[in-house]
């Protein structure tokens, strides 16, 4: 049954992925057949049109006979295979091309990274469980599995209540693959040159919008149209109803958004501000000069320690996506 | 004024706007130190449910840290992409 669920997740994720590269596309054809007239011309004769301008300290096209300006710019001119914004490690850039009329359905990257994680997973699950089941005494990669496994049931139990065990092990599949498929997302964007697939918002809204989506169905599945009284609490009175319904009614349908965008913000922020950072040390250590780097062995080692707290923040927020949809999944269930 | 003085006006306006995008950093300051010094009390009161209340506790920071991304979230939307 899980693997029905991963298929289909790897199936939205793909079409929905590629259906936002296909709009880009579609944009940036519509820019290149009207090129727009608005130009500017900035200082040492680059030309810059307002999509694509030099950001941070400008180091254009600077002839190598004139005589070397300030430190910073010679070493930004050596430090030149620096990305020149930290957000472009997200580019989505795609490997095969394929395009049926409008509907474009190539290979990116994206969809690469994210069977790459999946064959991971699988990897090392069947590994793990091969020849009909682990050993009685697990090693460290059967040991790592079965933590995995057994996270997420507990999970389970400890936040649905008011249904019987039997019950409760139906909705586990897709929470353990919601879980495994994040938790392998972040950590697989932390390895060096690779792609975080989960800092993209439209991958992580339509994790959270499906499921959110699917939550509202058992709701209705198992309270009919009672389901509806989550949005008045018992005991108020008729004339306030109309305030309260609204006012309920807005966070509960912005708990779709909501934990899209807490799994989107925290891999793009942290992985921006390492992005940062750590341009900042490259730069500090091409400026040749002893003092700063001297003063650079700091800054690395920010660097090192921000990479360790993005791997805490990685695991954790594949944990609160899970926990939530637990939560989710109990308000739903059980009416106040 | 000239298209290269609206530019550079453009580019001040840009980093004031995400300058004033940080200040929400000082709530998610609050809340985070509110999560860990509650915790602290409700460990010096009943040792035996640390490790109960510690999950909670992380948990509670994450959702309050998000706060704090949101933020960040946006100095950089407006510094890099428009």
């Amino acid at each position: 049954m899980s693997e029905i669920f991963v298929l289909g997740f790897c199936f939205c994720f793909y079409v929905s992925v590629n259906t936002w590269h296909a709009y880009r596309i579609i944009q940036i054809n519509e820019r290149l057949q009207k090129p727009m007239t608005f130009k500017i011309t900035w200082k040492d004769g680059l030309v810059i049109t307002p999509w694509e301008r030099p950001i941070g300290p400008t180091h254009g096209p600077s002839d190598p006979s004139s005589p070397s300006g300030s430190p910073v710019k010679d070493a930004l001119d050596l430090a030149q295979d620096v990305p020149h914004s930290p957000l472009d490690q997200f580019a989505i850039k795609s490997f095969l091309d394929m395009r049926v009329g409008y509907l474009y359905i190539s290979f990116t990257n994206p969809a690469f990274f994210m069977l790459l994680t999946l064959g991971l997973v699988f990897l090392l699950f069947h590994l793990v469980t091969k020849k009909g089941g682990g050993k009685s005494v697990p090693n460290a990669w059967q040991s790592l599995v079965e933590l995995i496994y057994d996270f997420v049931p507990n999970l389970v139990n400890e936040q649905i209540g008011g249904l019987s065990g039997n019950v409760k092990q139906k909705f586990f599949p897709c929470i353990s693959v919601t879980f495994t498929f994040s938790l392998f997302c972040n950590l697989q964007g932390m390895i060096p040159y690779s792609f975080t697939v989960t800092s993209h918002f439209l991958i992580t809204l339509g994790l959270s919008f499906s499921i959110f989506i699917g939550i509202t169905l058992v709701g209705f599945q198992r309270n009919g149209l009672h389901f509806l009284s989550f949005s008045l609490p018992a005991g108020v009175p008729l004339p306030l109803a109309p305030f309260l319904v609204l006012l309920e009614l807005i966070p509960h349908s912005f708990r779709a958004l909501s934990s899209g965008i807490r799994l989107f913000a925290n891999m793009m922020a942290g992985h921006s501000s390492v992005k940062i950072l750590s341009g900042s040390a490259w730069t500090m250590l091409c400026m040749n000069d002893l003092f700063y780097f001297i003063g650079d062995l700091g800054l690395l080692s920010l660097v090192l320690a921000l990479t360790g707290l993005e791997l805490g923040v990685a695991i954790l927020q594949a944990y609160v996506f899970t926990i939530l949809i637990c939560i989710y999944l109990n308000d739903a269930i059980n009416l106040h | 004024m000239t298209r290269m003085e609206k530019f550079e006006m453009l580019e001040g306006a840009k980093s004031m706007g995400a300058g004033a995008a940080t200040i929400a950093s000082a709530g998610a300051a609050v809340g985070i130190g509110n999560v860990f010094s509650s915790l602290i009390h409700s460990v010096a009161r009943n040792p035996s449910l640390a490790k109960q209340l510690f999950g909670y506790a992380i948990l509670g920071f994450a959702l309050t840290e998000a706060i704090a991304l949101f933020a960040l979230m946006m100095a950089f939307l407006i510094l890099f992409v428009f």
